[in-house]
């Protein structure tokens, strides 16, 4: 069985039990927690008393009001819920990149996963993952049990970057499969055609869901800081490949890889998706920290 | 082309490095397998065909600059522009030997030294960088152009030895003559491959015309000749702006009587920007100072000084002003020779002599020559006339005569005439004037005699100007005649007012005449013609008031005196001539194989035989190369000529072409200009050796690299 501790350092584990995660949208939940819910149901913060009208859930009658009136009331109270969080792992052929540093871009995105899992079941959040390449691969609903935490880690240990990307097509399937609106962590390079993952988030959106995007990148993908002749093969596709002097071209490059960045981070904001760009070489828990500090606003 | 370093040509192989380092870096590719394709994708789409284009240049670039270093190094020679014979050529200097050569030298090897030392050290290094075998030829080309040696040498030290001895006295140079004078030259070149080169200060006054668009019939035709021989024109130029200069002298009288007052009116010119105050004239007579006249003069401005002088004995004076004060010497002197006589006996005949006064044909001239005795003044004349009647004239009158004046005689008896032909070959002068009575035919006939006899020209007709039209009058020209330089300035009188009813039209032939006056009709009024020793001159118009009003113009008392003592004159020494021409005096026939001695300004002798040329003898000298006064006595007798040589005032202007103007010319006529000699060697070896190329090479090295670094910097930019 996975442990935590086979893909978290002792002190990421001990870094990460001091953050708190705080919801900034109401969500749905149905444990009690720190997330203010608009639903009302049974719990320790009475509201009001309301007559019970056809449908009702019968066991949430105020059986001491219908023996002074002889009237059904139905207690309604103020209900904290869990926050339904789904972490959304690219282990498309892209996130398999290992640059000039030895850090694999897949192994990073999978830290970062494993600690806000850990980190939302700490606050007794139910916390669900979803793997995908070119489709969605495998799906562990959200839980709250401690235990649950071991499934999530096992799927991702035994994960494998594989097939070429296409997340528009998996983030609106993944509309259509979670019901209930929930926060919905999505960790890829977004390496797909911009305008329709943006389309895509759109129909996230619309169902109500809160989304933060964390935008990997291998220091590489920025500095292109390659100097000799150079054959670059698509990780997705070693059909496509490209012969040439990359100190040639470095400058356009980065100014294409800034062009990308900012037109994610344009449509990402306009959606009101919180969007992170974090380089792999930067530790994910320090990365985290900032994000969180952001959330706290 | 060829390389004078061939074997650094090798390095060029060196091209291979850029090459192999291209292809090795195309064979050792690292491969990268990523993501990010589709950012490289968007990167390579907009640049793709650009950036083939780009390396493949930059690869050109750099395989270029190891090639271009190589032939860089290995210093190419486009011989294209070799001339035909590679080895001995034919070297024609037309040297300008004129005076202005002699300012100093603007940029001398030598210090203190003039434009002529500066050229003759220029000369000797050219003919020394001749390639063995080449044959030279100087053509001295100031005044008269003539070879400085019979025949081309090959002989390398002959012609700097020779040249040593040019003293650059001659007057301006006539570049078209000089031109001629090259060309038979290079008749004579014995190789096939020719250059000339024209070594000159480029005076303005020689050359502005020329710059001006004048034509070089010469310079064509030699430019045209095959095959072409290289024409350079070389310029050695001086740095002297500032001269003051006599420009010309006047004398009222080229002979005069004793104690005849004699009018000496100088010209002095300042050629520079500066002015110059009170500069002292000294007046000269026989080589003593005699006065001093003080001049200023403004920026290129002039001032005539006027002086006069009797001399009370008779013989040969030597009359010189000099100027103090300008670093350019040579032309601060004018000298002058002046015969003074008890007196010059003239003849008239007097073809139609009047009954009243002034009536006859004679009567004006006897009062122009004559007029002190006729004034019945004190003053004595130096011309003694004797008139006689045509009828009555008998062969005694005419020994003892220097001058013979006929008018309107209608014609001579056969006697008379072959008396009068005597006279004038033995030196004596005639001067015939025009009259109604004379009889034309005669005179074309007998008198001119298709150009055998005395008469200077055939007569066409008489012609008149209508009462209706205006009259005939002199046309006012430079005159160029000795007799009358005097009334080229205004000042002597105006020659313009005289009006001409009646003339003959007269048609001069053959080359030993001259025009003295012309009408302005285009037709001589005065002929000058050479006859044996004696000169005879013929007036298209009468010598009284008859057909004009000449003889009633102030002007026409000195005009006469000038004219009769001229032809009185002609036998002797003139009373100047230019520094470069000789002495040549008529003698007697007993005096032949008489010996002279000549004996120089600066008190050098030499000794000088008479000799025979046809009946006549004369004694000779080589050209005159000093400025000054010099003396010709008879050996064992105490007879003494004495003779003044001036340099010619044109060369005192020492102002030259621009270099831009001089470069005009030589283009027109597809020749070179150099103005140091570095500048006429690199031009030499271009010529004969091809022309380096390793100059623009490594201008196109340098630019290669930096065209390679823009490039690199361009691609990097991307």
């Amino acid at each position: 069985m996975a442990t935590l501790s086979d893909i978290l350092q002792a002190e990421d584990i001990t870094s990460l039990q001091t953050l708190q995660l705080f919801a900034r949208t109401v969500v749905e939940g149905f444990t009690t927690g720190q997330h203010a819910s608009p639903h009302k149901g049974f719990s320790v913060e009475f509201r009001q008393h309301r007559p019970y009208v056809q449908g009702d859930e019968i066991r949430r009658l105020d059986w001491k009001i219908f023996g002074r009136t002889d009237r059904f009331y139905i207690r309604e109270f103020d209900e904290e819920t869990n926050l339904r969080a789904t972490v959304v792992l690219d282990a498309s052929g892209s996130m398999g990149y290992r640059g000039q540093k030895g850090i694999l871009k897949f192994d990073y995105a999978r830290k970062l996963a494993a600690s806000l899992a850990y980190l939302l079941m700490s606050q007794q959040d139910a916390v669900g993952l979803i793997t995908f390449d070119s489709k969605i691969r495998d799906v562990i609903p959200c839980r709250t049990k401690i235990t649950h935490l071991h499934l999530l880690l096992e799927t991702m240990v035994k994960t494998e970057p594989g097939k070429d990307t296409s997340l528009a097509p998996v983030l609106e399937s993944l509309a259509q499969r979670l019901k209930r609106r929930g926060l919905v962590i999505l960790i890829s390079d977004f390496f797909d055609d911009p305008a329709a993952l943006l389309r895509s988030i759109g129909v996230l959106r619309k169902k109500g869901h809160e989304i933060i995007a964390l935008q990997l990148w291998d220091r590489d993908e920025i500095d292109f800081p390659f100097g000799n002749w150079a054959r670059f093969e698509n990780l997705e596709n070693y059909d496509d490949f490209l012969l040439l002097d990359p100190a040639t071209i470095r400058q356009r490059y980065i100014e294409a890889q800034q062009n990308f960045a900012a037109q994610l981070k344009e449509g990402f904001r306009k959606h009101q998706v919180d969007y992170l760009s974090l380089p792999t070489d930067e530790s994910h828990s320090a990365a985290l920290r900032s994000y969180l500090a952001l959330r706290m606003r | 082309m060829s390389f004078l370093h061939g074997i650094l040509l090798f390095g060029a192989a060196a091209f291979l490095i850029p090459l192999i380092i291209h292809l090795l870096n195309k064979r050792k590719v690292v491969t990268v397998r990523w993501g990010a394709m589709h950012l490289l994708h968007e990167v390579i789409r907009q640049r793709k065909r650009k950036m083939k284009v780009e390396q493949l240049l930059l690869l050109i670039i750099r395989i270029a600059i190891p090639i271009v270093l190589a032939l860089c190094l290995a210093r190419p020679v486009l011989t294209a522009l070799r001339s035909l014979g590679l080895g001995s050529s034919s070297l024609i200097v037309m040297l300008d030997d004129s005076f202005s050569m002699r300012a100093p030298a603007a940029q001398t090897t030598l210090p203190g030294g003039t434009v002529m030392q500066q050229a003759r050290q220029d000369m000797q290094t050219m003919i020394t960088d001749l390639p063995d075998g080449s044959s030279a030829q100087v053509v001295l080309s100031g005044g008269t152009p003539r070879k400085l040696l019979d025949q081309a040498t090959t002989d390398r030290t002959l012609i700097p030895k020779q040249l040593s001895e040019v003293p650059s006295m001659s007057g301006p140079l006539s570049a078209n003559d000089a031109f001629q004078a090259a060309t038979s030259a290079l008749k004579d070149s014995p190789n096939a491959t020719r250059e000339v080169v024209i070594v000159s200060d480029f005076q303005e006054a020689d050359w502005k015309a020329i710059a001006d668009g004048a034509a070089l019939p010469a310079l064509e035709t030699i430019s045209k000749q095959e095959p072409k021989p290289q024409i350079t024109f070389y310029r050695v130029g001086s740095d002297l702006a500032e001269n003051i200069s006599i420009a010309s002298a006047d004398i009222s009288a080229l002979v005069a009587a004793e104690s005849q007052p004699i009018g000496l009116r100088v010209r002095i010119k300042n050629h520079g920007k500066r002015p110059w105050q009170d500069i002292p004239v000294h007046l000269e007579a026989d080589g003593a100072r005699l006065r001093t006249a003080r001049v200023s003069l403004a920026p290129e401005g002039e001032a005539v000084l006027s002086f006069t002088h009797a001399f009370d004995k008779v013989g040969d004076h030597a009359l010189s002003v000099r100027l103090e004060g300008d670093s350019f010497a040579d032309d601060n002197a004018f000298h002058s020779i002046v015969q003074v006589r008890n007196q010059l006996n003239v003849l008239l005949i007097d073809g139609s002599p009047g009954k009243e006064p002034l009536s006859g044909a004679t009567d004006f001239l006897e009062i122009a020559l004559t007029p002190h005795t006729v004034a019945a003044a004190t003053l004595k004349d130096l011309i003694r006339t004797k008139k006689i009647d045509l009828r009555k004239i008998r062969n005694e009158d005419l020994r003892q005569q220097e001058v013979i004046i006929m008018a309107d005689v209608e014609k001579l008896q056969g006697h008379t005439q072959n008396e009068i032909d005597k006279f004038v070959k033995e030196g004596g002068g005639l001067l015939v004037f025009a009259g109604p009575d004379c009889d034309l035919d005669w005179y074309n006939r007998e008198f001119f005699r298709k150009g055998e006899g005395m008469y200077p020209a055939a007569i066409k007709g008489q012609a008149r100007a209508d009462s209706d039209s205006l009259p005939a009058r002199i046309l006012m020209q430079r005159f160029t005649h000795p007799s009358a330089l005097y009334f080229n300035d205004a000042r002597a009188g105006r020659l313009q007012d005289a009006e001409f009813r009646h003339w003959l039209e007269l048609t001069p032939q053959g080359d030993q005449t001259q025009r003295i006056f012309n009408l302005d009709r285009n037709v001589p009024l005065m002929i000058e013609k050479k006859y044996g020793r004696g000169r005879v001159i013929a007036s298209a118009t009468t010598a009284n008031a008859e057909w004009s009003n000449l003889p009633l113009q102030p002007f026409f008392v000195p005009l006469m005196q000038r004219l009769t003592t001229y032809l009185a004159t002609v036998g002797s020494a003139p009373a100047w001539q230019l520094v470069g021409s000789t002495i040549r005096l008529p003698l007697e026939k007993a005096e032949l194989g008489a010996e002279f001695t000549l004996r120089d300004p600066t008190g050098q002798t030499q000794t000088l035989k008479s000799a025979k040329e046809g009946d006549a003898v004369f004694v000779q000298s080589h050209s005159i190369t000093q400025p000054g006064i010099f003396q010709l006595q008879k050996v064992g007798t105490e007879k003494t000529t004495l003779l003044a040589f001036n340099i010619d005032g044109t060369e005192s202007d020492l102002k030259a072409l621009s270099s831009a103007d001089i470069q005009k010319i030589a283009k027109r006529y597809d020749a070179a200009f150099a103005d140091t000699l570095p500048a006429y060697q690199a031009l030499d070896r271009t010529r004969r050796h091809g022309s380096e190329l390793w100059q623009p090479l490594l201008i196109l090295l340098l630019g290669l690299l930096f065209v390679e670094v823009l490039l690199q910097q361009h691609i990097a930019k991307g």
